[in-house]
Parts: C-alpha cells; sequence; structure tokens
C-alpha cells in the first residue's frame, strides 16, 4: 500500500518536473525566435554598406588658382532610411601645376567640425578645437590625428570629378 | 553556484515566496479554457515587445509615417516579422480576451469575492480596443485614414456632446498631422500606462482571491 503510494508520488514529481521543463524549453524558444530577429532588426540599418560611389562633376578645372585651395561646392542625393536628402558637400581642391590636382573634403579628422580654409595665414583652422593644416591637408598642430582626406580625382573635358557618394 | 546565489538573493528579497504565490499556488481541478487569460498576457507581452521595436523606426508625422511603415516592412532585417507579429497579435489579442470574458460570464465567475478582478478586467478589455481604434491609424494608408474617419465620426454622432466629442478626439475639424500624433502618443503612452496599472491590479487579485472552480450542475 505504502510502496503503491510512493510509486504514485514518483510520477507525479516527474510529469511534474516534465512539464516544468517543457514550459521553460518553449518560453527559450519563443525568446529565442523573438530575440534573434529582434537584435538584426535593431543592427541591421547599421550595418548595411554604404552607398555606392560615383563620379561627381564638381567644376571646371581652370577655376582652380594655382598653389591655393579652391573651394567646390556640390550637391549630392543620400538616401537614408526612407528619406532622400539633397546634402551639399565641400571639397577643397589643389594644384600647383595646373595638370595635378588633389581634392580634400574639409571635415576635420578630429571630431569632424568642417576646417575653413585661411587666406592670409595660409593654413586651414577647424574652429572646434584648434586643428591646424597645411594647405596640403597635413596636420601642422592641434588633436586631430589625420591629414585631411582626400577624394579620388579625374579630369574629362576640362571637368573635376570627384568619386565619392 | 546558481543554487548559492539563488539562496544569497531568497535571503535578502524573499524571491522564493513571490515565486511559489505566484507560480505553484494551489488551483481548482480546471479545464483549458482557464488558460484564456493566460493566453491573453503572452500575446499582451508579445505585443509590448514588438511594439517598442516598431517605435525604433516609425514616425508619426503624415509625411513620414507611411514611408516609415514601409521602410520597416521591406527594408529592415526582420521588419517583417515584427510589424507581422504586432499585427496579427492585435487581433489575437481582441479574440482572446473576448474569449475570457465569456468564459468568466458563462462559468459565472465574476461573483462574491471576484467582483473587483472583473470590473478590472472589463476597463482592460477597453484598453485593448483602445490599443486596437488608435493603432489602426497609425499605418497612415488609405485603410487607417478612412476607417478612423469613419470611426471618429461615429464618436461624434452622441447628441449634444457629439460635436465636441469629435474635436476632441480628431484634436481639430478634420483627420489631419495632429489626430495622427495624438493617436500615437495615446497607442505608445497613455493606453501602456493604463493597461499595466490594471493588469498588476487583476492579476494580484487572481493571485490573491484565487481562481473559481468548474461550477457544478445546478449550481
Amino acid at each position: 500500500m505504502s510502496e503503491e503510494k510512493e510509486k504514485s508520488e514518483e510520477t507525479q514529481i516527474s510529469r511534474r518536473s516534465f512539464l516544468g521543463l517543457a514550459t521553460w524549453s518553449i518560453g527559450g524558444v519563443i525568446s529565442l525566435g523573438l530575440g534573434i530577429p529582434a537584435v538584426a532588426y535593431i543592427v541591421g540599418p547599421a550595418l548595411q554598406k554604404a552607398q555606392t560611389q560615383n563620379w561627381i562633376r564638381i567644376g571646371a578645372k581652370n577655376k582652380v588658382a594655382l598653389g591655393e585651395p579652391t573651394l567646390f561646392k556640390v550637391k549630392i542625393e543620400r538616401k537614408t532610411g526612407w528619406i532622400v536628402n539633397e546634402d551639399e558637400i565641400s571639397i577643397y581642391v589643389l594644384t600647383e601645376n595646373g595638370r595635378d590636382f588633389i581634392a580634400m573634403s574639409n571635415i576635420c579628422t578630429h571630431l569632424g567640425c568642417r576646417v575653413r580654409w585661411i587666406d592670409e595665414q595660409q593654413r586651414f583652422f577647424c574652429p572646434c578645437h584648434n586643428g591646424v593644416f597645411d594647405k596640403a591637408g597635413k596636420v601642422i598642430s592641434g588633436p586631430p590625428p589625420r591629414p585631411l582626406s582626400q577624394y579620388e580625382v579625374k579630369i574629362e573635358n576640362n571637368d573635376l570629378f570627384i568619386l565619392g557618394g | 553556484m546558481a543554487a548559492r546565489l539563488g539562496n544569497w538573493l531568497d535571503e535578502r528579497l524573499d524571491w522564493r515566496q513571490v515565486w511559489e504565490a505566484i507560480f505553484l499556488r494551489k488551483i481548482p481541478k480546471v479545464n483549458w479554457l482557464y488558460t484564456l487569460g493566460s493566453a491573453s498576457l503572452f500575446v499582451a507581452i508579445n505585443q509590448i515587445v514588438t511594439g517598442i521595436l516598431l517605435t525604433i523606426y516609425y514616425v508619426p508625422t503624415p509625411d513620414h509615417a507611411y514611408d516609415s511603415v514601409q521602410y520597416i516592412t521591406t527594408q529592415v532585417p526582420a521588419g517583417w516579422l515584427i510589424r507581422g507579429l504586432h499585427h496579427w497579435g492585435a487581433s489575437a489579442m481582441v479574440i482572446l480576451v473576448v474569449l475570457h470574458m465569456l468564459r468568466v460570464i458563462f462559468y459565472g465567475a465574476y461573483k462574491f469575492p471576484r467582483e473587483v478582478t472583473w470590473f478590472s478586467g472589463v476597463f482592460l478589455l477597453l484598453v485593448v480596443i483602445g490599443f486596437g481604434f488608435t493603432g489602426y491609424l497609425l499605418p497612415w494608408d488609405q485603410k487607417a485614414y478612412w476607417a478612423t474617419t469613419v470611426g471618429t465620426s461615429i464618436a461624434g454622432t452622441p447628441p449634444l456632446i457629439g460635436d465636441w466629442i469629435l474635436l476632441i478626439v480628431r484634436g481639430g475639424e478634420e483627420l489631419s498631422a495632429i489626430t495622427l500624433a495624438r493617436f500615437f502618443g495615446v497607442h505608445v503612452w497613455v493606453l501602456p500606462a493604463t493597461l499595466l496599472l490594471l493588469l498588476l491590479i487583476h492579476l494580484y487579485l487572481v493571485i490573491k482571491k484565487g481562481i473559481s472552480a468548474v461550477p457544478g450542475k445546478g449550481e
């Protein structure tokens, strides 16, 4: 009698622990089934590759003064999420001989403020943390870790193109 | 290690007592219809999680709402899944809470001492319907726009105060950016806060008062 009772208790306990385990397992599967897509959902757009780069016409090459960084501004279309924006980008172009051109971004390599060419001092200055660059974009003083970034340049029919996006 | 940590926490939080009160409480012999409340709770949690995720990309203005929803559905990884779960979960929610209510009615489970549980449940049903009504506008497509035009017009039919209700619900004469923004605010702040409060009361009472048994013949 008592043995039988013990036995039935034993099967009850195993049934209980089986159901407990089943509940936890199903809960785990559902959590993972939602959790993994949720992570992909959150990080997805952040991991998307930058847009394809295109050759962008920025102006006539004879507008560039010899030995002096010359500012070009062009409007480009950028798509972020579901919004298409027209952004203006600024490029400083420098040529020493009228044949070889370098095109520099005006974005400071320190923390992304925009640098300006000051003619009298023959330097680029960043207003945020006193970064100073020479006319070829090399760092002279201040916190910037790298020279100004350069775009790839090509010339077609006297027009300057940069590779960007 | 886990057991030691559990004991350490239990000495400080008494969490085992809470756990036992919630999950190991004694219940009468019941049937599968008694799972409808838990099923509603499960879908509610699904709605909360997927709803929070949707707000990461959704923008409640007329010039972005539709596009941001399309972006979620077609561009964001698993966006179709998150939106789909929220969309179908909303319908499931309404069906489940209505069935849950019918079970309580047919078994007479609303009677003493569970009247307050019942009242909180009735308000929870209204909150769920409010979620459905405000959420329906948010995709800002043709169906959403005209459904809400009709729905708010119905809200404007009572005599004397109807016109006033219509103005308040729409935030003006016409369905507009203001309507969309206030429906969004109600959908993601006002109703969730109300739901949480009522849900805590409801669950506290379910646990504290226990659930009713299946009524016998002639009862």
